[in-house]
């Protein structure tokens, strides 16, 4: 008999981090050992997550595959899953199964610089990414991180950020739409407001962008301004998923799903496919 | 061409009746005059019927509602259940159009990732067809080359043909055959003659349809109708009820709900069949990516005639049953829309 | 798998479809092709509306109140307590402090056996149900012009119609295979004409929209009048041969000309005459309407000016003709057809006629009291008094159905004693002090009655859910526990005993339900059913119909500098009432989860609210907070919230302003301010 691609896995929450406002990061490890050492993802790859008693929902992996024997999922709590996740505690049991979809391009990208552009929680599958190649610092050119968010406690994965700042040839900006007056001394507007301030060589950059819909056009549209090429733009698309295996129909985008083909695609294929994005 | 018996019609019931201890033997049969599959346990089959039941016997092996897991949770463990259905069942009296449905569900559910409810369902099941010997009202299945007689052998374990006073019955695979082999003495060797008349008829079906529909120049059309003013024209009376999605032969969408009891230690999942013509198809927490109803029937239509197409080396997507014309309330009629398609320059 | 025909739970047209039951569980529907109305299609209701069957919510068990909880009861230790409760308060204060609701979801067997025991086992006339709050206007309107207060064609006729007047009514949303209807006829070429305060579905493909004030009713269709018989396009012949009153009405209308009306209504006077001139030179010519025209002050008024332009047109008594009040609720016309109502026996047989009475004295062998009861409306204000101290709800759900529910809520609260019948703990049930639990359609035998007047039948699909008792079962042991017993095997007996009773279903029994469905006036074993009616001559007394000189009176409650905006109320097609059944599915959350209001985009802008932004809604009762939905099909200075969420419950901010005749709230018009949230 063949697996049932539908069973979830049981995991166990390990630890649970308070990562900006109604965003948590949850560290899961797999109950089964077997399962805990041969888990392993590409960047981007995401999963689906059971609370019990509430249902399912598509949640992409913020930890990079290098750290082996745990994995970790940023969550905001805006559905009813999610909801009931953040009811969670530390030894709780969810259930798990995936990865799914293509992840990120990485050795296709190597030698290139890279930029990332992030909004939110949108920072999530892009840190997994990040850590990686940092990971493999000297396979890739400079890395510029510009991210926002609507306000400063809206901001994730801080410790990251200033990790990420203090590695060489990296740039990190930060911006908010608005901020307090307490103590913001960074930038304010939205997040394309902060290409003109990096030095890009744009013939040998790949643009990684993350974010809310709204964000991801706006600059998708910049982007191909300042001259990128439409296969050198890499977003993801969220759509609305039951299965996360190209049975459930729902996540298509023209005759693609987005659980199978995506979450990652570049401008390129999205413009052939015609759906608006 | 496989081997081809003969069936006295008279014998139709005795050989199916002696499938039931070992089978659920399922066939249409009439109730306050509505065609359905029935098990026969409770059920007389309908031998001579013309059309098809307005539910596909999609729902064998993708049902409506279906019982994936339980899950029970109690003092921090977890326990996973799922529920496999693996009822032996023999199916009798499957038009064409539905044995291609079950073609387009296969090529869904069996490949890449096996889904296993389907795929125990499907296992368990002998599909013996039954080719049209009159069109149905609003089908045009001619056009899709879906029928009115079966054209994919790999799609039916038996095929039957209605002669009249016999059934040419053509054997499709090893499971089809052992079945005819239990009953051999029912069962005679098909004349050369016999099986011209099952040509014949298949010929005199084909020319009494009323409608056809040109599939090359629908599919032409689609890649310039992207922003056509008919998606919204003929969806402007779309009331939202799904019906066109769920009647259909090759519609899989699913939606999966988690069902908690009272005290919410346990709990059901459970997958529905869902309908791309739904507002909440495309919902997501902060934002639906079609809105409007224009925007879903464009979908159901692209979806059969190109994106089903693209995914599945080119088989086209819609049976030409036309389920999805008579039972929408709306009068929406997927012949009219090919039709302005097909017109199109 | 078992597959039961029985009839939709939810609205008036009266759908069939198979219920697919295995192990006891409801789990797949089948459409019924043979059906002359759903004909093999449903509304995403019928196909997906049942799951609240198999909530976990479902009431198990009865439940009797202790201090702010409720505990676990048997049916037999709850009966005695509701006896015992109802007999001291029938000895201390008369069988008149008692009242009943009764319930238009529930069957026809269940609305006979409760006003039954209302009124021989308790002794009152206090027995209604929610038609008063929405169609009482309709059966007292068509009762006075035509003599019979139901739809008087059938409708399939609809979609041989050439001319459709559809006149307060959101026909797609409401009554989908009415709807089926319209659209057939539009596209075999026939004239559409919508009179409505917003751009329903329907109004794309009207021939002309009338988009007229709300509460202008009368005053429109008096304009009409005055133009169809200005014009002379009046039926003469009909209108001598087979109505009185005309000399009045053409008094009456003869103030409303067209510049006149359109000052009223705020519809231009050309579309005022288009329109006249359309309804009038129709072959046939059918008025369909619904709550935009009963629920007002003036709800019997636009009744019967309905019928007054049916009349002088000559469309009505004919096939595809007539005046088609589409009733709401799957068995709202049968609950009132069956006397779940204050001043009538069943088939509208009034208590204060003592021959009438004296025959259900003489059948039900007990005195029954002569004085008509009191109205789900008018019932609340003597809870408030004190002169009723005990009320019997089954299936009803006031604290979010009734106009000005904190009114309601007090009201409920004076009461000495609450029993609820449900499938669900209610915001109703939650006040009671003995909650009894019901079963729902899936599980009894039993007939509604269509909007149609056609009597079908309901099946029982799986055994009750938990120790749940089909509610006439506890009808009858409630009335043997009153000490007035009621014995009957099964439901199939107490439509004997209706038809024995009641001239127009004297030929109605199961056996012959086997076949399909009869439409009353059906009286004697071998009548076929009357599609339409009044085809020779009127039910109504003498057999003339009756024209009446109607005067426009504007609603009771106007916009003003502090509350600048008119609300007007209404439903959803993905939810139903008061959403105990409807928010429990999936699919029907999923497509509306939650309540709104819609807002133009000249008034947003004047209140400064975006589309989905939170908005405070109050009148002089109450306030809400929901959400803004932004659009351009509803008029400048009207708002429209839909009843069904009880978190943002519309009726929190409607008034119990009474249409004086039928007792009806004017939940179309009230005043209320808008304020970002």
């Amino acid at each position: 008999m063949t697996e049932n691609i539908y069973a979830p896995h049981l995991v166990t929450i390990e630890k649970i981090r308070n990562e900006a406002e109604g965003v948590k990061t949850f560290t899961l490890t797999f109950k089964d050992p077997v399962e805990r050492e041969s888990f392993n993802y590409r960047p981007g790859q995401f999963g689906e997550v059971t609370v019990f008693g509430a249902g399912e929902a598509p949640i992409s992996i913020t930890s990079s595959p290098v750290n082996k024997g745990y994995f970790e999922l940023s969550v905001a709590g805006v559905g009813k899953v999610t909801q009931a996740l953040h009811l969670k505690r530390e030894g709780d049991i969810i259930g798990f199964r995936g990865p799914y979809g293509n992840g990120f391009p990485f050795d296709e990208v190597k030698s290139n610089d890279i930029l990332f552009v992030a909004g939110g929680i949108g920072l999530a599958p892009l840190r997994s990414l990040i850590n990686q190649m940092f990971s493999e610092r000297n396979k890739f050119g400079k890395i510029s991180i510009l991210y926002g968010a609507r306000y400063p406690a809206l901001l994730c994965f801080r410790d990251d950020i200033s990790r990420w700042a203090e590695l060489k040839n990296s740039e990190v900006l930060l911006t908010v739409d608005t901020a307090p007056d307490n103590g913001w001394q960074n930038n304010i507007g939205v997040v394309g407001s902060l290409l003109p301030k990096i030095n890009m060589n744009i013939e040998n950059t790949t643009a990684f962008v993350c974010g809310p819909p709204i964000m991801i056009h706006f600059i998708i549209l910049d982007l191909l301004k300042l001259g990128f090429k439409k296969d050198r733009i890499i977003t993801t698309m969220e759509r609305r998923m039951e299965c996360g295996l190209g049975k459930c129909g729902h996540c298509n985008i023209g005759e693609k799903y987005v659980c199978l083909d995506g979450p990652v695609f570049s401008y390129q294929q999205l413009e052939e496919l015609g759906e608006n994005i | 061409m496989s081997e081809m018996k003969i069936l006295d019609k008279t014998k139709l019931v005795e050989f199916l009746e002696k499938l039931m201890p070992d089978f659920e033997v399922t066939v249409p049969s009439y109730n306050n005059g509505n065609l359905s599959f029935s098990s026969m346990a409770h059920a007389r089959p309908e031998i001579d019927f013309a059309g098809r039941p307005l539910v596909p016997p999609k729902e064998y092996f993708f049902p409506q509602q279906e019982e994936m897991f339980t899950f029970a949770t109690k003092e921090g463990k977890a326990t996973i259940k799922a529920h496999i259905n693996k009822d032996k069942r023999v199916i009798w009296g499957i038009r064409p159009c539905d044995l291609y449905g079950i073609k387009t569900l296969d090529s869904v559910f069996l490949s890449r990732y096996v889904d296993s409810y389907y795929h125990a369902r499907r296992e368990n099941t002998i599909l013996m067809g039954l080719n049209c010997n009159e069109p149905c009202e609003a089908g045009f299945c001619s056009s899709m080359g879906t029928g009115p007689f079966a054209t994919n052998s790999n799609a039916f374990d038996l095929l039957f043909t209605n002669l009249g006073n016999q059934f040419l019955v053509e054997i499709g695979s090893k499971a089809g055959e052992e079945l005819i082999e239990r009953r051999a003495n029912l069962f005679a060797t098909a004349s050369d003659e016999e099986k011209n008349k099952s040509n014949e008829i298949e010929k005199q079906c084909k020319q009494a349809f009323l409608y056809s529909v040109d599939q090359d120049r629908v599919k032409a059309a689609l890649t310039k109708a992207w922003d056509d003013p008919l998606w919204a024209e003929e969806s402007k009376n779309c009331i939202l009820c799904g019906g066109c999605n769920f009647i259909c032969p090759t519609c899989y969408c699913f939606n999966i709900e988690d069902i908690a009891d009272e005290h919410e230690q346990n709990s059901t999942r459970v997958r529905y069949w869902d309908s791309c013509q739904l507002g909440g198809y495309t919902q997501m927490a902060a934002e639906n990516t079609r809105k409007t109803q224009a925007e879903r029937l464009r979908q159901r239509i692209y979806d059969k005639f190109s994106y089903v197409p693209a995914r599945h080396n080119g088989a086209i997507g819609c049976t030409g049953c036309g389920r999805c014309t008579e039972v929408c309330p709306s009068e929406i009629n997927i012949t009219h829309i090919l039709g302005i398609l097909g017109r199109q320059k | 798998m078992k597959k039961v025909l029985t009839t939709c739970e939810f609205c008036g047209c009266g759908c069939n479809f198979y219920l697919g039951v295995e192990n006891n569980r409801v789990v797949a529907v089948y459409p019924c092709p043979s059906h002359p109305v759903s004909q093999g299609k449903l509304c995403i209701k019928g196909w997906r509306g049942h799951d609240y069957i198999h909530s976990p919510e479902r009431l198990k068990t009865p439940l009797i109140r202790q201090g702010d909880k409720f505990r676990e009861a048997s049916w037999d230790e709850s009966y005695k307590l509701i006896a015992n409760k109802l007999q001291q308060i029938k000895e201390q204060h008369g069988s008149d402090s008692i009242a009943v609701f009764s319930s238009s979801k529930c069957t026809n067997e269940e609305n006979y056996l409760l006003q039954k025991l209302a009124r021989a086992a308790i002794g009152t006339n206090n027995i209604d149900q929610c038609a008063r709050l929405c169609h009482s206007s309709t059966v007292i309107g068509l009762a006075q012009t035509f003599g019979s207060g139901a739809m008087t064609n059938s409708i399939p006729e609809i979609g041989n119609a050439d001319v459709i007047f559809v006149i307060g009514s959101n026909t797609s949303e409401q009554h989908p295979l009415v709807a089926n209807q319209i659209i057939k006829a539009v596209k075999g070429g026939a004239k559409l004409i919508i009179a409505d305060p917003r751009q329903i579905q329907l109004t794309k493909i009207a021939t002309i929209h009338l988009s007229h004030k709300v509460g202008t009713d009368v005053a429109l269709i008096n304009g009409m009048l005055n133009v169809i018989i200005t014009e002379g396009l009046i039926d003469k012949k009909f209108i001598s041969g087979r109505t009185e009153g005309f000399g009045a009405l053409r008094e009456e209308v003869a103030k409303f000309t067209p510049q006149k009306t359109s000052r009223i209504t705020g519809v231009p006077a050309e579309q005022i005459i288009e329109a006249a001139r359309i309804y009038a030179t129709g072959k046939s010519s059918s008025i369909i309407y619904a709550m935009g025209i009963t629920q007002h002050t003036t709800g019997v008024d636009n009744v019967m000016s309905c019928a007054n332009l049916a009349m002088v047109t000559g469309n009505v008594g004919k096939e595809s003709t007539g005046v088609n009040p589409l009733r709401g609720q799957n068995n709202v016309q049968g609950a009132c057809d069956m006397g779940a109502l204050p001043n009538v026996f069943p088939g509208y047989q009034a208590v204060a006629n003592d021959e009438l009475r004296q025959k259900f004295e003489k059948a039900w062998g007990v005195k029954l009291p002569s004085k008509p009861g009191a109205t789900v409306t008018g019932a609340m204000n003597k809870f408030i008094d004190g002169s009723i101290k005990a009320l019997y709800i089954m299936g009803e759900n006031p604290m979010i159905s009734d106009p000005d529910i904190n009114h309601t809520e007090k009201a409920l609260k004076k009461l000495d004693f609450l029993v609820v019948q449900d499938i669900f703990l209610t915001e109703t049930a939650k006040l009671a002090h003995i909650v009894l639990p019901g079963v729902s359609f899936a599980e009894k035998d039993g007939t509604f009655t269509s909007t149609e007047r056609k009597v079908q039948r309901v099946r029982k699909a799986i055994d009750p859910i938990g120790e749940s008792r089909p509610d006439w079962k506890i009808i009858t042991e409630l009335s043997s526990h009153l000490g007035y017993k009621m014995a009957y095997p099964s439901p199939s007996e107490v439509m004997d005993e209706i038809a024995k009773l009641t001239p127009s279903y004297a030929g109605i029994s199961y056996n012959r339900l086997e076949g399909g469905g009869l439409s009353w006036p059906c009286p004697s074993p071998d009548h076929p059913g009357t599609p339409y009616l009044h085809k020779e001559k009127f039910s109504r007394a003498g057999g003339q119909g009756k024209l009446f000189a109607i005067p426009y009176r504007p609603p009771v409650e106007l916009p003003d500098a502090n509350y600048p905006f008119t609300l007007t109320t209404g439903r959803v097609g993905f939810h139903w009432h008061t959403g105990t059944m409807t928010r429990k599915d999936w699919a029907l959350n999923r497509e509306i989860p939650e309540g709104f209001v819609e807002i133009n985009p000249q008034d947003a802008a004047k209140v400064g609210i975006r589309n989905k932004a939170t908005v405070k809604v109050s009148s002089r009762r109450g306030d809400i907070s929901l959400q803004a939905k932004v659009v351009d099909t509803i008029q400048e200075g009207l708002v429209f919230i839909p009843f069904h969420f009880a978190e943002a419950a519309a009726n929190k901010l409607t008034a119990a302003n009474l249409d004086p005749v039928a007792e009806i709230p004017e939940y179309k018009v009230c005043a209320v301010k808008l304020e970002r949230g």
